[in-house]
C-alpha cells in the first residue's frame, strides 16, 4: 500500500503548502505539515509541491500468494418478474472481458418464480445462471437478496461482480461489498481487464467534471456498478449453450426486518429540471394543434416537451414548461428543439445541455450556434417522418 | 403630430444603409415582438424595422429621418414595462441588439467599453471573470446596456452601489439630426459644464441614441450570503429597515417578501420556498471578500432584526441554498403575471422610512378598489414594484379600475415625497402621471430640453413628457 | 428516539478542471460547504424530532474544519454533532470511510434507531457509503427514499424509488435509510440556533476511541479501490450543420438517436 511520506525539514512555507491540496487535507500543527483524514491521495501534493516535501512511497509487493478468484458473475436485475435490459448489456460486456482471461460469465437471479426467466439470459452468452427462487424473494428486501449473493460468490469465487445502476443494483452491490471488505466502483463508464484479472475502471466523480481510473489491486472480486446504456446489449443468439442451477437458502438466511407494503405505479409528473430528454416547441409551431408531433416525438423519446416564451405566451403549455432565463434552467441529457430561433433569453436557460439537437429551418438561426447537431429543415416536413420512423 | 410615411425610396435608402436583409417592412415582415414590450400594453407595429451594427449607419439613417420628418424609435431588447420603446407614431424602429460588442476592458482605468446591445448577463459574466464586477443588478438580465442606460435602472444592490448613472463614465450618442457626440470618457471627474451624459442617462431614448458606452467597474466582491428573515408581519419587517440603516452597516440589497406572492412562485417553479414561517420577510445580502468578514457585518443586523422580534433569521451561505431563495425571487413578476389574464405595474419610489405606510395603502386599495395588487419591491432604497391584476375584468372595466388605482397609488406617492417611477421610467404609459405628480413647471423644463435636443420632435417621440 | 445524520464536507463547487498535462485538479481556494444531498437528510432528522420527538446527532468524518459543518447542522437543528478525525483516516476511499463511520456510531453512548444518510456526495457521486454503513452496523437499509409516510413507535414507512414503480414498506428500527434530493426543502440554518448553541461541544473521537483499533482498516490501507489518475472528460465540442431533403434528415436524426440511445425501448425502462 502506497502512502505519502512529509519530509519536514524541505518545507519552506508552511501557509504556501497548506494552500496546495484542494481538500483541505494539508494541516500545519504547530509548525508541523501534516496530512489529514480529508486526503484522496490524488498526489497533487506530490506532483504541484515544494520538491522534496511531498514523496509517494509505495510499499514492498506483498509476495503471499493472492487468489484472483474465477469467472465474472453478473447480477441479472429483475424486478416485477421482468429483467432489466442492463442485464443484457452488462453480460456483453463480462463475455468481451472473460473471453480475454479465459474465464467462465455467470449470471445470478434472485426472486420468486423466476425459472422461466432465466433461460432468456442464456441467449445472451452466459455460461451458467443461478436461481435462487423463493417467495421470500418477492419483493427486493436487502438482507434476503444479500445472503443470497454472499452465498453465490462463496460457493464459486469470481473475480469480478457487475451490478446495474439500477435502484436495486445501487444499494444490493455496496453492501455485498462491505461484507467481502472488497472495493467497489460505482457508476463506471469504462471497463477494460489486464490479463492478470486487474478490472480497469473508468467513472466520473465531481458531477461528471472530472474522470477517475480506478482499480483493485489486492482484493477480490471487484465490484462494479454500470449504469443503464452505457454499454451495448449483445445481438440476442437462437442457440443456447449455457446451464441453469438452482439453489436454496435456509429460511433463517431470508429473514428480514422490511415489510413490504405495496408496489405502486409511479407517476410521471416530474420537473422539467429533473427530465434527462427535452423537446422544445418553438415559435415555428402555427397551431395549438400542432403542438400533438411535438406530444408524440417526445412519447417516443420518453422526454418531456417544454416550450419558448412566446409560445407559452399564447397559452397553449403550462408556464411551468417553459425554458429560458424567466423560466426554467435546464440540463438534459438531450435537448431536441423545434422550431427554435435562439433568443438569448431562450438559450441561457439550456446551453449546459449533453446534446443540443436544432431543427430549424432558417439557416441563420442563432440557436445553430449552440446546436450539436443542427437541423436546416421545417418541423412540419421533418418531425411527421422521425415519429413515424420510430414507431 | 403628422409624420412622412414610409415610402419605397425610405425603403431603398434604408436598404443602401444596413443591407437588404436587414431592413424588415410591414406587419408581414415583422415579428410581433416588435409590436410591444415586456407588458404588452401598448400594441404598434413601426413602419419598418431596420437592424445596425455600427455607429455610422445610425447616423445616417437619423440625418435621413431628420431631413424627411419620419420618426424613429431605437430598441433594445424589448424588456421595458412602460411602452417606451414602442413606435406609436410608426416610422424607422432601429433595432440595436445586434450592436453587441464588448469593445475594451481597460484594467488601468477600471472600465469597460461596450456597444448598446451588449446584454447585462454577458457583461457581469465577463467582468466577473477578470475579477471585476459591475454592480448594478436590474431582475431583468437579459435587457441590454444601452436599454437599462436608458431608465437609469437600478436594480437590487442600489442600496449599497447606487443606480445605472452612477457607474455610466462616457458615451458615444447620436443626436436627432445625425451628429454624433462624446460625452464623458474614462475620466473619474467631470466639472466641465453641464453635464449632458447624466441627461442621457434616463431618458429613455428621446434624447439621442447610445451607441457605445464606458462603464466604471468595481472589484469584485468574492463572497456573497444572504440573510432571510421571517417577521410576524409586514410592517414589523419594514419598521426594521431604517434601524438597520440607522446602524450604519450598509447590506447590498435589502428586499421585502411577501407570502401571497411565495406561494404564488412556488406554485409557479414547482419548488418550495425554504421557509413558510411567517407572513413577511425581509432579504438581505451581504458581500465581502471572505466569508468572516460578512459574518461580522451580519451579525450585529442580525441581532437588531432579532431585537426588532423577527421571528428568526435564517442564513443563506451556499450556492443551492442562495438558488432556494433567488430562484424565487427571480421568478416573482413572471410569477404573478401567470397568476393572472393581464397586469400592469406601478414602480413607485418613496422615502425609506414610508414604505411600510405606503406598502399598508396599497393593501387597502385591493378591499377599497375591488382588485388584487400584488407586490414586491427593494425596501432598501423605497423602490416598489405593485401589479394590478386584471383577472376576469372586461376590458372596458379593466381600464376604468386600473386608472382608478393608478390615480390613488401615484397620488399618495407624492404625499409621501415619493415619485412616480424608480427604475422602469415613464415611456408611454405613465406620462400623466408624471405630468400630474411633478407639475406643469416641470413638464415645460423638459419639453424644453427635448426641443434643444430635437427640435423635429422625431425621436421616440410622444414618450416623457 | 435516537436518529443519527451522517454528513460530509465537500468542495464549494463540483466546477473543477483539471490541467490536461499534469492530470492534477484546478482549484485555487478550499471553500468547502455541506454536501448539498446531506441537507435532505437533515431536514428529515430535525422534522421528525418536531414532530415525534427525538435526538439528532449529526456525525461526520474529515479534517479539523469540518467541524464547520457540524456547526451548521446544529444551526439546523441537530442535538449532538460528533466528528471523526485522526491522520490514519486519510486516503480513505468508499470502504474504509463506511467502515469508520460505522465505528463510530458504534463508540455513541445510546442504541441508535434511524440511521439518515444523504443519496451520496457531490464530490464523490458514488451513493454507496450509506448501504455499507448499514452492512458494517449490521442493521437493514433502504436507499432511494422518496418520501417518509408515517414513523411508528419501531419502524418507519418509507416510498423508495424503484425507478419505474414506487416501493412502499415498513422497516423495523435499527435500520438506515438514504434520501433523495427533493424528499423536502431543507431549512436553512438559524442565526437563533447558533446563539443557542455557540458553546455547545462537539465529541472528537478518532482511531484510538474505536472498538476496531486495527490500523490496516482504516485510511489507505483499509481501502481495497486505488485512484491510478484523474483525467478531464471528453467534452461535446462538436458543430454540425445538416442540410438536405426531408427525408433524409429525418434518417439521419433517428440513426443518431438510436445510436445515443435515446429512442425508447418496448417496456419503457428508465435509464
Amino acid at each position: 500500500m502506497a502512502k505519502i511520506v512529509i519530509h519536514q525539514e524541505k518545507s519552506m512555507s508552511p501557509e504556501e503548502t497548506v494552500k496546495l491540496c484542494p481538500f483541505g487535507a494539508i494541516e500545519c500543527i504547530e509548525g508541523k505539515i501534516e496530512i489529514n483524514a480529508g486526503c484522496k491521495m490524488c498526489k497533487i501534493c506530490v506532483k504541484q509541491g515544494p520538491v522534496g516535501v511531498f514523496e509517494l512511497v509505495e510499499d514492498e509487493p506483498e509476495t503471499a500468494e493472492f487468489d484472483p478468484g474465477n469467472g465474472i458473475l453478473v447480477y441479472a436485475d429483475c424486478s416485477e418478474r421482468e429483467i432489466h435490459p442492463v442485464t443484457y448489456e452488462l453480460l456483453g460486456k463480462a463475455r468481451e472481458m472473460a473471453n480475454k482471461i479465459g474465464h467462465p460469465v455467470y449470471g445470478i437471479l434472485i426472486g420468486y418464480e423466476i425459472k422461466e426467466k432465466a433461460k432468456e439470459l442464456l441467449h445472451y452468452g452466459v455460461d451458467e445462471v443461478f436461481v435462487y427462487d423463493n417467495q421470500h424473494f418477492q419483493y427486493f428486501r436487502i438482507e434476503p437478496y444479500a445472503a443470497a449473493m454472499e452465498d453465490l460468490i462463496m460457493k464459486k469465487r469470481p473475480t469480478i461482480v457487475l451490478v446495474g445502476g439500477t435502484t436495486v443494483g445501487r444499494s444490493l452491490a455496496p453492501r455485498v461489498a462491505a461484507r467481502f471488505r472488497t472495493g467497489l466502483t460505482a457508476d463506471c463508464t469504462k471497463l477494460s481487464i489486464q490479463d492478470n484479472t486487474d478490472l480497469d475502471q473508468i467513472r466520473p466523480a465531481f458531477g461528471g467534471n472530472i474522470m477517475a481510473h480506478i482499480h483493485t489491486p489486492k482484493h477480490r472480486p471487484q465490484f462494479a456498478t454500470v449504469r443503464y446504456k452505457v454499454f451495448d446489449a449483445p445481438a440476442r443468439t437462437k442457440e443456447t449453450e449455457g446451464k441453469i442451477t438452482e439453489y436454496d437458502m435456509p429460511l433463517e438466511k431470508m429473514a428480514s426486518n422490511i415489510n413490504v407494503i405495496k408496489i405502486k405505479k409511479k407517476e410521471k409528473i416530474e420537473a422539467l429540471e429533473d427530465a434527462e430528454v427535452i423537446v422544445v416547441a418553438g415559435r415555428a409551431v402555427k397551431k395549438k394543434e400542432d403542438l400533438n408531433m411535438i406530444y408524440q416525438l417526445a412519447d417516443r423519446l420518453g422526454a418531456q416537451v417544454a416550450g419558448t416564451r412566446p409560445l407559452i405566451e399564447t397559452g397553449w403549455l403550462d408556464a411551468r414548461k417553459q425554458i429560458g432565463l424567466s423560466g426554467r434552467t435546464v440540463k438534459p441529457k438531450l435537448i431536441i428543439t423545434c422550431g427554435v430561433s435562439g433568443a438569448i433569453q431562450f438559450i441561457s436557460g439550456m446551453n449546459n445541455t449533453d446534446c443540443i439537437i436544432a431543427i430549424n429551418s432558417n439557416e441563420n438561426a442563432s440557436i445553430f450556434n449552440v446546436a450539436h447537431y443542427g437541423i436546416v429543415g421545417d418541423i412540419y416536413e421533418v418531425i411527421p417522418r422521425i415519429i413515424e420512423k420510430l414507431k | 403630430m403628422t409624420y412622412k410615411k414610409i415610402d419605397e425610396r425610405d425603403l431603398a435608402f434604408l436598404r443602401s444603409v444596413c443591407g437588404e436583409d436587414k431592413v424588415f417592412f410591414g406587419e408581414e415582415e415583422i415579428n410581433d415582438d416588435f409590436s410591444h414590450d415586456e407588458l404588452g400594453g401598448v400594441h404598434q407595429y413601426p413602419e419598418v424595422l431596420v437592424e445596425v451594427i455600427e455607429t455610422s449607419q445610425v447616423s445616417q439613417i437619423m440625418k435621413y429621418a431628420f431631413n424627411n420628418n419620419i420618426p424613429v424609435t431605437p430598441r433594445g431588447q424589448g424588456t421595458g414595462l412602460v411602452g417606451a420603446s414602442v413606435a406609436i407614431y410608426g416610422g424607422i424602429m432601429i433595432n440595436m441588439s445586434k450592436m453587441n460588442r464588448i469593445l475594451e476592458l481597460d484594467e488601468d482605468n477600471l472600465t469597460l467599453t461596450v456597444e448598446p446591445g451588449v446584454l447585462l448577463m454577458e457583461i457581469s459574466k465577463f467582468v466577473e471573470e477578470h475579477d471585476l464586477f459591475y454592480p448594478p443588478d436590474p431582475g431583468e438580465k437579459s435587457a441590454t446596456i444601452a436599454g437599462n442606460i436608458n431608465t437609469n435602472a437600478g436594480g437590487m444592490r442600489a442600496v449599497k452601489y447606487g443606480v445605472t448613472r452612477d457607474y455610466v463614465r462616457g458615451l458615444e450618442v447620436v443626436l436627432p439630426n445625425g451628429d454624433i457626440l462624446q460625452l464623458g470618457g474614462k475620466i473619474v471627474k467631470n466639472s466641465s459644464g453641464y453635464s449632458i451624459k447624466d441627461l442621457i442617462v434616463g431618458s429613455e431614448g428621446t434624447l439621442g441614441i447610445v451607441t457605445k458606452a464606458i462603464l466604471k467597474l468595481l472589484p469584485l466582491p468574492k463572497k456573497t450570503i444572504s440573510l432571510l428573515i421571517p417577521f410576524p408581519n409586514l410592517e414589523m419587517a419594514i419598521e426594521t429597515v431604517p434601524i438597520i440603516i440607522k446602524a450604519k452597516i450598509i447590506p447590498t440589497a435589502i428586499e421585502y417578501i411577501v407570502k401571497d406572492v411565495i406561494l404564488v412562485s412556488e406554485e409557479f417553479l414547482g419548488k418550495k420556498f425554504p421557509d413558510h414561517s411567517a407572513d413577511a420577510y425581509l432579504l438581505l445580502t451581504f458581500d465581502g471578500n471572505s466569508t468572516e468578514e460578512i459574518e461580522r457585518l451580519y451579525d450585529k443586523v442580525a441581532r437588531i432584526c432579532l431585537d426588532q422580534e423577527a421571528l428568526d433569521v435564517l442564513i443563506s451561505n451556499t450556492q443551492e441554498r442562495q438558488d432556494s431563495i433567488w430562484k424565487a425571487r427571480g421568478a416573482f413578476l413572471e410569477a404573478i403575471k401567470a397568476s393572472t389574464t393581464e397586469m400592469d405595474e406601478c414602480d413607485v419610489v418613496v422615502p425609506r422610512n414610508k414604505i411600510a405606510e405606503f406598502v399598508k395603502f396599497g393593501d387597502r386599495l385591493q378591499t377599497e378598489c375591488h382588485i388584487r395588487i400584488r407586490g414586491f419591491g427593494h425596501a432598501g432604497d423605497g423602490n416598489l414594484h405593485m401589479y394590478i391584476l386584471r383577472d376576469e375584468l372586461n376590458q372596458a372595466e379593466w381600464e376604468e379600475k386600473l386608472e382608478e388605482v393608478f390615480r390613488h397609488l401615484y397620488q399618495r406617492a407624492k404625499e409621501l415625497g415619493g415619485k412616480v417611477s424608480g427604475e422602469h421610467g415613464i415611456g408611454f404609459a405613465k406620462k400623466l402621471y408624471l405630468q400630474e405628480s411633478d407639475g406643469e413647471v416641470n413638464t415645460l423644463l423638459m419639453q424644453s430640453i427635448k426641443r434643444a435636443f430635437d427640435p423635429m420632435n422625431i425621436l421616440n417621440p410622444g414618450k416623457i413628457c | 428516539m435516537e436518529i443519527i445524520v451522517c454528513i460530509k464536507q465537500v468542495p464549494g463547487t463540483t466546477e473543477v478542471e483539471i490541467d490536461e498535462e499534469t492530470g492534477v485538479l484546478k482549484r485555487d481556494g478550499i471553500e468547502a460547504k455541506m454536501n448539498p444531498y446531506d441537507l435532505y437528510a437533515i431536514e428529515i432528522a430535525v422534522r421528525i424530532k418536531e414532530d415525534k420527538g427525538a435526538k439528532v446527532t449529526a456525525i461526520t468524518m474529515g479534517p479539523q474544519q469540518a467541524i464547520v459543518v457540524l456547526r451548521e447542522a446544529f444551526m439546523m437543528g441537530a442535538d449532538e454533532t460528533v466528528l471523526l478525525t485522526d491522520r490514519r483516516f486519510a486516503g480513505a476511499d468508499v470502504l474504509a470511510t463506511s467502515y469508520a463511520l460505522a465505528q463510530g456510531i458504534k463508540r455513541l453512548p445510546n442504541n441508535v434507531d434511524l440511521i439518515i444518510c444523504g443519496k451520496m456526495t457531490t464530490d464523490g457521486d458514488t451513493a454507496q457509503v450509506g448501504p455499507e454503513i448499514a452492512e458494517f452496523i449490521g442493521v437493514p437499509h433502504i436507499s432511494n427514499v422518496l418520501n417518509i409516510l408515517e414513523i411508528k413507535e419501531r419502524s418507519i414507512v418509507v416510498e423508495m424509488d424503484m425507478g419505474h414503480t414506487i416501493e412502499i414498506a415498513e422497516v423495523n428500527f435499527p435500520c438506515l435509510i438514504t434520501v433523495e434530493k427533493g424528499i423536502n426543502q431543507p431549512r436553512l440554518p438559524s442565526f437563533k440556533r447558533r446563539l443557542e448553541t455557540e458553546s455547545k461541544e462537539i465529541s472528537v473521537l478518532s482511531l484510538n476511541d474505536f472498538e476496531d483499533q486495527d490500523e490496516k482498516r482504516y485510511g489507505l490501507n483499509g481501502s481495497p479501490t486505488q485512484v491510478k489518475r484523474i483525467f478531464p472528460p471528453e467534452t461535446n465540442t462538436n458543430r454540425e450543420l445538416w442540410k438536405g431533403s426531408s427525408q433524409e434528415l429525418s434518417d439521419r436524426l433517428v440513426n443518431k438517436l438510436m445510436e445515443m440511445k435515446f429512442v425508447q425501448e418496448e417496456s419503457g425502462w428508465q435509464r
